[in-house]
């Protein structure tokens, strides 16, 4: 396979487990998109107690945040200072760390991959820190940024990666995300967003 | 949870409920129909056979070094800070579960799905110690909340409605839910389960794959509940079957490129995790996790020793299984295991739930093979349940009916004698069909469902005189291993063949010394008597003389070949090599054309007997046979089985008649006016069906055919 028809071969495959794909050059193109999911997502539900401003009843009944939060721990600084700041124009909460205080939900959280699997569709991230973990668990819409270069063409030639990874701290916690949650479990009908994200986005981006 | 059956007869109650059951009935005939399309479609696109073949050996090489891989284990798990305990009984797990609870304070716990946890019933402790337990996963939820165990391995709610869920879940919270929403019911977990995560002091999770080289261990999950257990709380405990260990990275990435394909027809669970060492925790001791992996034995170092079974070290807990066998599609996975369910089902009931709960269920299995073909692990699975009932005879004894029927079969020409007097017996109730209209109640009464077929008058071991001939020059010179049923029931299909050989210029001859092969023997677990049969056919059929030995009986094909392998070893090789089925012998030995045949209108369809498809690898000869004869149109679900499975139609005749009854719908759908097969036993069970529901269908056999077609 060549590069391009591994990265055709990735889209596809994500794109089947209800992954939405975007393409930037970099990052920092992005922010707009990011601002636009918040702008058009339902407001995010309050699974837990928190003592926070609260609006209208969701269609689930619950009680909802009437100021969006974003969480984008551990990421590159100077694209954490500039996505702030967009958050900060709209009037959103942007945050990078103690999630464990958010634990009720958040509206988006972003993540980096460190590899794509095409075969699957799937994103290898390191979830070792457990903020990154948590944004990836506890948001409603879950974006990964994931490198073209980075994207491997099967599960088994991910191994070496994998496994020097692993090795290069004293414990790790990594994951293969494929999609958001998901379950057939009422009468084998597919539906998405169980205990974790309802959406997932997955910006591309060159190099 | 329901108890196991402890008689046969307790049993057949059971499965009635479960057949009466419309829900559950229609969900898995559903099931089984799409699972096979999803993971057709996704299996395709990996080296499907490879993986499969890898997963045995690495698994097998594992049952052998499973104390080194344990310690390597250990050793670099402790490393990384994680607390390795080993127990060697399920209770052992539970107590080790309570000490670490107690030790940590532990008020309220939340788990993820674990197949493990089942098998040592956690549940019931922790809650007998007065622990709040949550069960996350939502089919494990839902089945939590009935108090219930799992159907299916993966999925373990399957055998509930929507209208069931509803009510249930309208039970816990107090609202109303519209059942037709299923989304909306979706997130009633998400909403009512988010709280109980955010405040359990223990997370309780099982494993996939525990990996040697660096302590590693991997939880594949979908709904996002994994993550959420092994994260959140301040304590983890992971608790996996030894049989989980494999010595690298590599060997678990294999199982996961098949486990989700296999399991549901998914290239990959949502969330695969691999845990290594205690890390961060910011509500921990340190800021670390408190992290235990407890190994459960309960048996399966002693599975690991074993020959035979320690095959079972390669099931990865697909489900696969379940997903295939035609009698699991009947009765459900409550009827099917008592804890892990399916083909595995059967066998592991055995070992870590008691040979008394295995002795009735390792009985219901009708030998048609699916299971072995579809396992990631390529576990030769009703071989292994064969064992498991030969085990429970040896134990509890054999029934006294197939002991007197072992003894009769033994001796040739007893046997023959017998038939003789049947047939002389059920003069006045075969009807001029060839079916035996009123059946006799005492013999048959679970019996009713198709009708049965009547002894032939002449069998063919006493028209042989008559057909005998000698040919000039022959192509090849081949021997007829008849089989009974050919013989007794239905000579008129040897017939054919010898006038299809005839004309095809190849000598038959029929060496009359000949028994029957002996598979209802062996199946019945006499293997004594099925080794003096397999060994009299031997000598009987003297291979060196003949350029084939052919049977038009798929079971007895099969059991020629693989069977006495299996009783007598190498020396059965000269004997096996000859043996073939009727239609590999004609497109593959002999390379018949469309040369001597004549292609008919007929439409005629085809059912691909188990022993043939599976049992022999043989699928697309008797599809080009058809299409020189006649006009061939393939038959949805082709090669599920018809549900004769010999005496095993006899024994649960009602799930028999089910599996029947869908076969016949199959074929009224493809809009033939025959069907072919290439099995006498398939014959009796499809003629029966069919005519029982007055189908204006022509069931014969696959030579049948040929023999109405041959060019003058
Ligand atoms: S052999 Fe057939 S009936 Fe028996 S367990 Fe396997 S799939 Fe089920
Ligand atoms: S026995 Fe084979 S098919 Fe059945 S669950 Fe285990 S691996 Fe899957």
């Amino acid at each position: 396979m060549t590069d391009s028809e591994i990265v055709e071969l990735y889209k596809n495959k994500a794109e089947a487990v209800a992954c939405k794909i975007v393409e930037y050059k970099t990052i920092e193109e992005a922010i707009p998109y990011i601002i636009k999911v918040v702008e058009e997502k339902a407001p995010c539900e309050l699974l837990d107690d928190e003592d926070v401003e609260k609006g209208p009843l969701s269609p689930n009944g619950v009680p909802t945040r009437i100021q969006p939060v974003l969480a984008a721990p551990h990421c590159d600084e100077a694209f954490y200072k500039k996505f702030s700041e967009a958050c900060e124009a709209k009037g959103y909460k942007c945050i990078s760390k103690g999630l464990r205080n958010y634990l009720a939900g958040i509206d988006v959280g972003i993540a980096s991959a460190v590899l794509g699997i095409a075969e699957t569709g799937s994103c290898m991230v390191d979830t070792s820190k457990e903020d990154i973990r948590l944004s990836t668990m506890i948001c409603e819409v879950s974006i990964l940024v994931l490198k073209k270069s980075t994207i491997k063409p099967t599960l088994i030639s991910v191994a070496e990666d994998l496994r020097s990874h692993i090795g290069a701290s004293s414990a790790s916690y990594t994951t293969f995300i494929s999609g958001p949650s998901r379950t057939a479990d009422i009468e084998r009908v597919g539906a998405i967003g169980v205990h974790g994200s309802l959406e997932m986005h997955i910006i591309l981006l060159e190099g | 949870m329901e108890e196991a059956a402890k008689t046969l007869k307790e049993y057949q109650e059971h499965i009635d409920e479960a057949l009466n059951d419309k829900f559950l009935r229609k969900t898995l005939d559903k099931f089984a129909v799409e699972y096979r399309v999803s993971r057709d479609n996704v299996f395709k696109e990996v080296p499907g056979a490879d993986c499969v073949q890898k997963i045995a050996d690495t698994k097998d090489w594992c049952s052998k070094h499973l104390e080194e891989l344990y310690e390597q284990f250990k050793t670099e798990a402790e490393k990384r800070g994680v607390i390795v305990h080993r127990a060697k009984t399920a209770k052992e797990a539970n107590e080790i579960v309570v000490k670490i609870a107690n030790e940590n304070a532990v008020k309220s716990v939340v788990k993820a799905k674990s197949m493990t946890a089942e098998e040592t019933m956690l549940n019931v402790k922790l809650i007998q110690e007065k622990f709040e337990v949550v069960e996350t996963d939502l089919g494990e939820w839902i089945i939590q909340l009935r108090d219930e165990g799992p159907s299916h391995m993966v999925m373990p709610a399957i055998h509930l409605s929507r209208y069931q869920v509803a009510d249930d879940f309208t039970k816990v919270t107090g609202d109303a839910y519209n059942p037709e929403d299923i989304p909306q019911l979706v997130k009633v977990a998400r909403v009512q389960l988010r709280k109980k995560f955010n405040h359990a002091d223990l997370g309780i999770s099982g494993a996939n794959f525990c990996i040697a080289e660096n302590g590693t261990f991997g939880i594949a999950t979908n709904e996002g509940n994994g993550r959420m257990v092994t994260t959140i709380p301040k304590t983890h405990i992971a608790i996996a079957g030894l049989d989980k260990l494999v010595p690298k990275l590599e060997d678990a990435l294999n199982v996961l490129t098949v486990l989700p394909r296999n399991a549901t027809g998914q290239r990959l669970t949502a969330n695969v995790t691999w845990i290594n060492g205690a890390g961060e925790c910011e509500i921990g001791k340190d800021g670390k996790k408190n992290l235990h992996i407890i190994f459960l034995d309960n048996g399966r170092t002693e599975i690991a020793k074993d020959p035979l079974f320690s095959q079972i070290f390669r099931c990865v807990r697909c489900g696969a299984c379940a997903n295939v066998c035609p009698v699991y599609r009947m009765v459900g996975g409550h009827k099917m295991g008592h804890i892990y369910i399916g083909a595995i089902g059967l066998i592991l009931t055995y070992f870590f739930h008691g040979r008394d709960k295995a002795a009735i269920l390792s009985q219901n299995c009708i030998g048609c093979e699916a299971c072995k073909d579809i396992c990631s692990g390529g576990i030769d699975l009703p071989e292994l349940i064969r064992e498991v009932r030969t085990r429970c005879h040896d134990e509890f004894g054999t029934p006294v009916k197939e002991v007197l029927a072992g003894k009769i079969l033994k001796d040739r020409k007893r046997f023959h004698t017998f038939l003789k007097f049947v047939r002389f017996s059920q003069k006045p109730m075969a009807d001029n069909e060839g079916f035996i209209r009123h059946l006799p109640d005492i013999l048959f009464s679970r019996h009713k469902f198709k009708s049965l077929p009547a002894l032939a008058p002449k069998a063919f071991r006493e028209m042989w005189t008559d057909l005998k001939y000698t040919l000039e020059s022959p192509t090849m010179r081949v021997a007829l291993f008849s089989g009974c049923v050919q013989d007794f029931v239905y000579p008129e299909q040897l017939e054919a063949f010898i006038k299809v050989m005839k004309h095809h210029n190849v000598q038959v001859d029929f060496p009359e010394e000949q028994n029957c092969c002996g598979l209802p023997m062996f199946m019945m677990n006499q293997n004594d008597v099925a080794k003096e049969i397999a060994e009299d056919n031997l000598k009987a059929m003297s291979a060196a003389n003949y350029d084939a030995i052919i049977t038009l009986c798929a079971s007895c094909a099969s059991h020629l070949k693989h069977g006495y392998h299996t009783i007598l070893g190498d020396a059965a090789n000269a004997f096996i090599e000859k043996t073939t089925d009727f239609s590999s012998f004609m497109v593959d030995k002999l390379g018949v054309t469309s040369e001597l045949l004549n292609k008919s209108g007929e439409k005629v369809t085809f059912h691909s007997p188990c022993h043939q498809c599976r049992g022999l690898g043989v699928v697309e000869q008797p599809h080009a046979l058809i299409d020189m004869a006649a006009e061939y149109v393939p038959c949805a679900e082709e090669q599920v089985c018809c549900g004769f499975g010999g005496s095993y139609s006899s024994k649960f005749p009602e799930i028999s008649s089910q599996i029947l009854a869908n076969k016949v719908r199959n074929i009224k759908e493809t809009g033939a006016s025959r069907l072919v097969t290439d099995c006498p036993g398939c014959i009796i069970q499809i003629r029966g069906g069919v005519h029982k529901a007055g189908l204006n269908v022509k069931v014969s056999h696959i030579a049948e055919l040929l023999a109405e077609n041959l060019k003058p």
